[in-house]
Parts: C-alpha cells; structure tokens; sequence
C-alpha cells in the first residue's frame, strides 16, 4: 500500500514537473482549442490573408478615394507646396487652453524625442549624439501651415507623421509648437 | 416462541420449510453456480444494445446534437424525457429501501437489495443523458463550483438545471453508500462460502472484513436508519428538482405548481412498475419464488395502485386547471382537449390509457396476485410514465405562446439508439448484478424468518390452539 503511494506521489510530481521543460518559444497547449472559439473565423485586420498578393489583410485603398468624415491635404509634397502652405494654409482649430494641452502631450509623444521638449533642438536622441542636425524652432521662419506641411510630408531628414496623427491632432501640435517657438522667441 | 406476537393475519413472507442454512444456499446458488444459456443470450443482447448505444453517443459528440431530431423550439425531446424517465425509475428503490425501513415493512426486505441496484444502474442511464445532450460536453466540468483562472468565474445557483447536478450526484453517493453498507454482511457470507481462492479473495475485498460482531451490527443497524432517515427527504427531494426543470419555467403547460409531488408519485410509480417487471423475471430465473411471493408483488402492486391514483389525481388536475384557469395558452397543453384533438393526440391517449386505465384493474385482488397481469400492467407502466414525460415535454413546447414558432418533433434513429443503448446498459449492470452480488439481503431475511416463515407461523399457529 505504501508503495503504491509513494509510486503514485512520483508519477504525478513527475508529470506535473514536465510541463516546467519543453520549448517556450511555442505557445501552451490549449484545453479543446481547435474546437471551440480561439482562432477568429473571421479576418483580423492585422492577420496574414493567403487570398491576397502580398499576404496581407490589411490592403491599402483604391488611390483618389475618399473616406467618409476625411478631406484630403491638397497641397503637394514640393518645394511649392511647402511655400503655398507656409503662406495660405490655416488652422482650423481656435486657440484654447484644451488643444494646446492635447497638443502638448502629442508633442511629447512624436516630437520632443528630436526636437527636445522646448523645440529647441535638443532632444534625447540629439544629446546622445545619435544624430545631429535638428534645428532650433527659434532659428527657422514657420508658420502654421508650414509646420502642418512638414507633419504631413516630412521634410529633410524629418519622415512623415501623417500615419501616426489625425487631422485635428496635427493642427493641436502645431498650436503647441507655435507655443513653444514663441516661448523661444521672447 | 411464546413471548412472541403477531397477528395471525398476516401472511408468510417466506414460503416453504425454510432454515437459515437454507436462506444461504438459496441465496448464493446464483453467485455460486455458472451461468446459463439463456443468461449468456441476454447478456449479449443487451451488450449489443449498450454497443449501439455507445456508437451512437460518439457519434453525436462527434457531429454535434444536430445528429438528434431536436428543433429550435422543440429543444429537449427524448434526452430528457429519457432522463426524466430513468430517474423516475431510479426512485423506487430508494423506496424501498428507506421509506419502508421507517415504516418497519418487512416485506421490503425481499426486494430491497434488487431494487436498490436497479435504482442505481438507472441512475447512471439517466446521469448520461445530462451529458450527452449538451452542445459542448468537453466544457460539462463548468456545472461545478470549482475555483478557477476565469476570476474564479462561478455557476449560476439559480437554475434547476445546476440543482440537477447536486440532486443526481448527491443522490447517487447516497444509494450507493446506503446500498453498500447494506451489502457488508451478504458479501461477507459469500466470502465465508467461497471455495475458489479467487473468489474469496474478491469478496473479502468487497466485504470490508465484516465478522459480525455484536457492536457491528449495533452500529449497522443505526446507519442503516440514519441513511433511510437521510434517504427519504433525498428520493422526495430528487425528482422534485427535476420536476422543476419545468415547473419553474414560463412555458404553459410546464408552469405548475402540482409538479414537485407529481413527478414524485409518478416516479415512484414508475420506479415500483420496474421493479414489479424485474423480481417477476428475478424470482422465476434465480429460484427465489420462496422469497419474493405473492404478498410481496400483490403489496408492490398496492403502491402501483396508490401512486397511480396520485398521479392520475394529478392529471384531472392539470386538466381542470387548463380549463379553470381561463388561459388561452392552457388550451394546449399536455392535459387539455387541445392535447387530445391535436396531432399529439396518439401520445395523449397512451399516456391515458397506460397510466391511468389500466392501472385501475389492480383494484381487482385476482388480478393484482396475478404474475402475469402483473408483469404486463409493470411494463404498460413504463411505457405509459415514457409518453408522461414525452407528453409534458414535448407537446408543450410544440405549441408554445407564439403560433409561427409551433412545430412537430421527430426523432431520428440516433434518439432511439442512445435510449436503447441506455437500455442495454441498465440490464447488462443488472445482469452482472444478479450474477455477482446476493441479490436478496440475506442477513435482513434471516432477521424475519422466525417471525414470517411459513413454517414458524405454522407452528406458532398450532400452539395457540
């Protein structure tokens, strides 16, 4: 009787000890997973889709499309543009203490790793002399719709961050980086 | 002898000259000697039909419950019906066993032991049904209260449904401990007959050293009450939370108070029509005729009759209130004109017919001492109290509140073979039962002979004249 026990005792601390090894990198065994509701029937945006050329289910849309609730940046992404913005181009937005807070907090989230949180060209990656070359807003003639052009389009060594800001998003940074250029100014 | 009374009235409970030595031998000779023919033709029919069952079961875990002629407003049919069916069965025995040990019934202790096992195999027909009719059975484990990595996410204490789980589980530990113990002194006495080393080694496993002291039958006799006391509100309980898998819904025809006693007597019914049909076959296969006599089938026929005028009582009932009540949706119901005009009118009226007609030629006393009227009217019982459940289930939720949601139910060969396969199930557990264990306790019988053997009374008879 003892014995069965203590063979007992070792075959489960056994068992339960195996499941400690074996390869991490694979995700755990899953209690019924192929039949009840783990894996989507349904495409996720972000899933892999044989049906398609590139793998992809996220598919870029149809070129001149219009999504409902957008209006699409008409200037284009040239030396004119950049000069037609700088001097045509409007914020929508009135200035209030509310977009200005929202505009700093995204500043401080796209913007101050470069530009430093004052805008004065003296961000973290600047410091660390990871690259070099970032102008002080002090030091450069913008305007409004200048800023909005560059946020859109990039300009330089600077990418595009239309992909990661909305439209009003846009326009609360550049209220906040006026902001700042004027704090710089003074 | 002298000091003893009994009123002369009363009619032997054993027939024949018999000794206690004679009990024994008559007793074992089934576990001792070797199955015949006709039990190995049984045995294999009744395989076969668990077989079938079995396959069928797979098969519909397999493919899903659509494999079953459920629709989606007739949800339930022959699964609980079976269900319902088997627990009902299931009742007697408990009956038998404890409600007749408090009433000190000595006629109980004939019948007790095959009806406790019968209680218990029909258990285990109807806990599978449960399982087997839900969509996920893999999941089934979620019924249970058991702490988990969901935020510990619990069942839900209100549904009868979940009452069922604790009220089936609970019930079958219950008989199965209550059985058990009762079994101690029998297997015991197999054990101090076995010659077979094999033998002996097996039932001195199953007899748990039982010696028989004075102390251990003191304290024997005190659970076997304590467990009789516990079993009864048990067996009254039981069927009384299945009957509220439907008495507390909103759909007509289930939404009645009657239910909990109802369901009861009905299962009690049905559960004495069972045992009636087994210890008729039992008695003439197992040469046990001394044991299990007329008194004791006329007495089962008794509370056949009882608990048949109960539920019938209970079907003018239903059918009164369906009128009283003045609800248009009561017109429709199991028990109403509607039910017997309708197109379930065939099941109406075999629900009529084998419960309440005739059930009511027992109160003749030639036809109640009559085996073979006895054994015919316990299997229109069965057939009878399996349209009851088929009729409250089904018809009712085939004409429901809504006249664009009534439809027809049909089963497809898959319900038939798992009740057939619950069937076959149920009788080769039964028949390894009465090939194995001591299918009458032994020990209660000797308890009685001096006071009911035929030959005892006889002489006490005599002395008194």
């Amino acid at each position: 009787m003892k014995q069965t026990l203590n063979i007992i005792t070792i075959v489960v601390l056994v068992i339960s000890l195996s499941s400690c090894y074996g390869d991490k990198r694979k995700p755990n065994a899953r209690y019924m997973a192929s039949t009840d509701m783990y894996a989507p029937v349904g495409y996720e945006t972000y899933a892999k889709n044989p049906n398609f050329k590139n793998g992809l289910e996220a598919q870029a849309p149809v070129e001149g499309t219009i999504f409902r609730g957008e209006v699409p940046y008409e200037i284009p992404n040239t030396e004119d543009g950049y000069v037609l913005a700088k001097e045509t181009l409007k914020s929508p937005l009135e200035i209030n203490e509310k977009n200005l807070s929202k505009g700093k907090e995204l500043y401080t989230i796209y913007c101050a790793v470069c530009h430093g949180n004052k805008g004065d060209g003296q961000g973290i990656l600047v410091k660390r002399e990871k690259f070099l070359g970032i102008p002080n807003y002090k030091d450069r003639e913008i305007t409004e719709g200048s800023i909005y052009h560059v946020i859109m389009y990039g300009r330089n060594m600077m990418g595009s961050h239309a992909s990661q800001l909305k439209n009003n998003e846009r326009w609360q940074i550049v209220q906040y980086v006026e902001e700042l250029r004027a704090n710089l100014l003074q | 002898m002298m000091s003893h009374y009994e009123a002369p009235i009363r009619e032997p409970l054993i027939i024949g000259n018999k000794s206690y030595h004679d009990i024994t031998v008559d007793v074992a000779a089934p576990v001792e000697g070797k199955a015949n023919k006709k039990w190995w033709i049984a045995f294999t029919i009744a395989l076969v039909a668990f077989l079938y069952g079995i396959g069928a079961i797979l098969y519909t875990i397999g493919t899903g419950i659509g494999v079953w002629g459920l629709n989606n407003r007739i949800n339930w049919a022959w699964d609980i019906t079976n269900f319902v069916w088997w627990v009902g069965i299931g009742h007697a025995g408990t009956l038998i066993s404890a409600v007749l040990l408090l009433f000190r019934q000595k006629w109980r202790m004939g019948i007790n032991r095959s009806a406790e096992a019968m209680t218990i195999f029909a258990v285990f027909q109807a806990g599978l049904f449960p399982i087997i009719h839900m969509g996920r059975v893999w999941n089934a484990f979620y019924v249970l209260p058991i702490p988990n990595a969901l935020g510990s996410l619990w069942v839900n204490f209100n549904s009868p449904l979940l009452w069922d789980v604790f009220a089936i589980s609970t019930y079958l530990s219950v008989s199965l401990v209550f059985w058990y113990t009762g079994l101690l002194p029998d297997f015991a006495m197999l054990r101090d007959r076995a010659v077979r080393p094999f033998q002996k080694k097996i039932y001195s496993l199953l007899s748990f050293g039982w010696s028989g002291r004075l102390k251990d039958w003191q304290r024997f006799e005190e659970v076997s009450l304590v467990l009789a006391g516990l079993a009864t509100p048990l067996v009254l309980s039981v069927h009384t939370i299945v009957s509220m898998d439907f008495a507390t819904s909103v759909i007509p025809g289930w939404h009645s108070t009657i239910f909990p006693p109802y369901f009861v007597a009905g299962a009690i019914f049905s559960g004495f029509a069972m045992v009636q049909t087994l210890l008729l076959i039992m008695r003439k296969v197992s040469n046990l005729e001394a044991y299990i006599t007329k008194v004791h089938i006329e007495n089962m026929n008794k509370v056949i009759l009882l608990t048949g005028g109960i539920v019938s009582v209970a079907y003018i009932t239903e059918f009164f209130i369906g009128w009283y009540s003045g609800s248009s949706y009561e017109d429709y119901t199991y028990l109403s004109v509607g039910a017997a005009t309708g197109p379930y009118w065939w099941a109406f009226w075999a629900l009529i017919t084998c419960n309440f007609i005739f059930p009511q030629t027992l109160w003749f006393k030639k036809l109640r001492t009559n085996f073979v009227w006895s054994f015919f009217i316990s299997i229109v019982i069965n057939i009878g109290m399996w349209f009851e459940r088929f009729d409250i289930i089904v018809i009712d939720l085939s004409r429901g509140h809504l006249p664009s949601s009534w439809t027809m139910f049909s089963p497809t060969f898959v319900d038939v073979a798992i009740f057939i396969g619950t069937i076959g199930f149920f009788f080769v557990l039964f028949l390894l039962y009465a090939r194995t264990f001591p299918v009458i306790a032994q020990a209660e019988l000797k308890s009685i002979l001096k006071s009911s053997g035929e030959n005892y009374k006889k002489l006490r008879g005599d002395n008194h004249e």
